[in-house]
């Protein structure tokens, strides 16, 4: 912040009556029109503006033009893309980012990024040359400690351009590139080979350029767990009606409630752990066998003694699934032992993928680890939530993003800019 | 039940922190205070250890155990933001907030023991988080400092101010947090639903959080006059703070997938 004064630009009054222009338009268009379709910018359309976005970055300084791209138009237009943000992050029910006005907004946006960085790109040039020209001769070796400092020149020009580069990148991929985006979801029973899938947009059924075929579905379970609850209490019903369903996890924010709060003030214990004594307002619960078989609900034989009276009890208890009712023993009139129905842990299918040009490919798919064909990446989406572990098929979202590479060099080099924004602090 | 044991774990840690802070104003002590404090996070690192390993995956599941990590780090944060500009009263402002988080976890604690879901059982779950609560951190001492300068020396306060320039610096240290943490986000989101952006409430919120403190960054660059830019500062510190908890508050979070 050497010369404060002298850095001040004047208010770009043109620059300001463009943008309010644009944004009109984009009001206008919003009223006449259903809304940003993006189709409109599917391939060529999102390359041929790529190739414009390029072409304004080459504007020269001295052109009146240049303008757009420095920090005061830049100010206004970060401001206003902030200010729709907060419309699109208050208001229910909101269709802004498929909205004219963000959508040009977003565009004015990647202009103007593109002629900083091309404005920048040219001094760097300029500069590098200089450099040559005057230092060459040795001394090139001998005091470049300095181009590393937290203000040295490389971290600054560096830092500029994998900031402002990757931001540009990653706008242009999943905005322009949206385009080009298609999701579907497709389900595939067991041994099954399926390739039509439900347009994640459109809701249509199409016929993917793909094939699924679902070898194995398998799900990993955490262990249920038993616990002592007030008969009286709503959670009974809430248990009743999670034994209904199947081992279905209630969805209903009410009953999902109730069961965390009898896992909050009962304690609870884990099946797996057998002959392991649990005590709980003067009774003890005593897990004597488990049976856990594919196809079946877990079950547990305990025995319930009171502490202070020679009550004994023993007998069955289990959380039911599709098929079994649940069971619970009754201590007393008030009081009883149930078994919760277990948490997913994982679910994972054993997929072959094939392609109309005639790749195939196995692998396993699971939350958080989808398998990639091409610029297709399939994931696990879902399974029969009635059946459980023992579901029949398996749903899988597929995603088609030719510019996906284009997103990873943008965050790879936002990265880099973030290390060099961390490295150069505050330091002027 | 580790968990019954906090109160002892945080207690004995926020006394070191306060008796390393305080012995810091000891000159002659030279590195004493700076043990005291460090053996004050080995304490509470333990805590998390022994936490960690109860539960068997990283306590990082529900609000209160964010804001264990979060007690944590205002401190290391703090503590190395001082070995660099010798600002004692920063580990100040760093042992009150982490009070604040610990009493918080102690009187109400919000540690359901539900199981981790399979969508965070992912590689990105603990980088993300942990790098957004460093970031939490600097901005949290970034408004303190900002808000400080202008107290201090009101409409004259200058680009070239110590506590501007430590403002700037905590900033960029801060959005390079803040960045990272998005983009792991994003890539977190490719692998878990196939998209790296939804525009999802807790998104839009992140995104305009980032924009802010980039708005900040440039009006400095700009050279506008400082007292003006410098209340962005405390305005931004708002945003994080609704991306952070108050996004579940909002009418808006039924159309969250962030929201568990
Ligand atoms: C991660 C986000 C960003 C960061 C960290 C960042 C950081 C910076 C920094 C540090 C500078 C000063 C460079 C220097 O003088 O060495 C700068 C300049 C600038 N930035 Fe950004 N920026 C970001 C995003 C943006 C965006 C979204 C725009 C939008 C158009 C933008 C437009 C500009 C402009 C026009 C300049 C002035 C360039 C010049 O005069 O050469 N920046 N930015």
């Amino acid at each position: 912040m050497d010369t404060e004064s002298k850095r001040k630009q004047k208010a770009p009054l043109i620059e300001l009556i463009f943008i309010s222009a644009v944004l009109t338009a984009g009001v206008a268009l919003e009223i006449f029109t259903k809304g940003f379709d993006f189709s409109l910018i599917s391939f060529p359309v999102n390359l041929i503006l790529v190739l414009i976005l390029i072409l304004l970055g080459t504007i020269k300084g001295s052109s009146p033009l240049s303008a757009f791209g420095k920090t005061p138009v830049a100010l206004i237009l970060i401001l206003l893309i902030t200010l729709l943000s907060v419309a699109m992050g208050l208001i229910p029910g909101n269709s802004i980012k498929s909205s004219w006005p963000f959508a040009l907004v977003y565009m004015m946006l990647m202009v103007s990024l593109s002629m900083a960085v091309g404005r920048r790109l040219r001094t760097l040039r300029q500069k590098v040359s200089g450099f040559f020209l005057k230092d060459t001769g040795g001394s090139l070796f001998k005091d470049t400690g300095f181009l590393l400092k937290g203000g040295g020149p490389l971290v600054k020009e560096a830092g500029f351009l994998f900031n402002h580069l990757g931001i540009l990148l990653l706008l242009i991929a999943t905005g322009l590139g949206r385009g080009d985006f298609k999701r579907y979801f497709i389900t595939v029973p067991e041994e099954k080979v399926e390739w039509r899938g439900e347009n994640a947009f459109t809701g249509e059924v199409e016929e993917l350029p793909v094939a699924i075929q679902l070898n194995d579905f398998r799900m990993e379970l955490y262990p249920s767990k038993i616990m002592i609850v007030n008969k009286t209490n709503d959670v009974i019903a809430g248990h009743g009606k999670i034994a209904e369903n199947g081992g279905e996890i209630a969805e209903n924010g009410q009953e999902e409630q109730e069961r965390q709060k009898v896992q909050n003030s009962q304690k609870s214990y884990t099946l797996s752990e057998v002959n392991n004594t649990f005590n709980m307002g003067g009774w003890s619960v005593r897990v004597d066998s488990v049976t856990d078989r594919p196809g079946y609900a877990p079950a547990a034989f305990v025995t319930v003694k009171n502490s202070y009276s020679d009550t004994t009890l023993t007998g069955w208890i289990s959380c039911g699934n599709y098929f079994q009712m649940s069971r619970q023993l009754a201590i007393n009139d008030y009081l009883m032992v149930v078994m919760t129905p277990p948490d997913p842990k994982s679910y994972q299918s054993d997929v072959e993928v094939f392609t109309k040009k005639g790749v195939s490919k196995s692998g396993t798919v699971r939350v958080n680890h989808p398998v990639t064909a091409g610029s297709w990446k399939i994931y696990q989406y879902s399974y029969d939530t009635v059946m459980g572990r023992d579901s029949g098929y398996s749903v899988f979202e597929l995603v088609y993003d030719p510019w996906v590479i284009v997103v990873y060099i943008g965050i790879v080099m936002l990265f880099l800019g973030a290390v060099t924004l961390f490295w150069k602090g505050g330091e002027r | 039940m580790i968990w019954h044991s906090f109160i002892y774990f945080a207690g004995a840690s926020l006394l070191m922190w306060i008796a390393g802070t305080a012995l810091l104003y000891v000159k002659s002590l030279k590195r004493i205070p700076e043990i005291v404090i460090i053996c004050g996070m080995l304490i509470f690192c333990s805590f998390i250890y022994l936490l960690w390993d109860e539960q068997g995956y990283p306590p990082l599941r529900t609000i209160g155990e964010t804001r264990l990590w979060y007690s944590l780090f205002i401190i290391v944060t703090g503590f190395l933001t001082y070995r660099r500009w010798k600002y004692r009263w920063l580990i100040g402002y760093s042992v009150f907030v982490s009070a604040v988080f610990i009493a918080v976890n102690v009187f109400k604690p919000e540690i359901h023991h539900v199981n981790l879901m399979p969508a965070l059982q992912s590689r990105w779950f603990i980088p993300h988080v942990t790098v957004y609560i460093i970031s939490y951190a600097l901005m949290g001492a970034a408004a303190i400092t900002a808000v400080a300068a202008l107290i201090r020396h009101k409409s004259s306060v200058t680009g070239k101010d110590h506590l501007v320039l430590l403002t700037d610096n905590l900033i960029n240290t801060g959005l390079a947090f803040l960045m990272a943490g998005i983009l792991m986000g994003a890539l977190w989101a490719k692998e878990a639903w196939g998209d790296f952006w939804t525009w999802d409430p807790k998104e839009v919120w992140a995104f305009i959080t980032a924009a802010v403190y980039i708005l900040y960054i440039h009006c400095r660059i700009a050279g506008y006059k400082t007292n003006r830019i410098l209340l962005i500062v405390p305005i931004a510190l708002l945003c994080l703070l609704i991306t952070w908890l108050g996004v579940e508050y909002l009418p808006i979070a039924q159309e969250s997938i962030h929201s568990y």
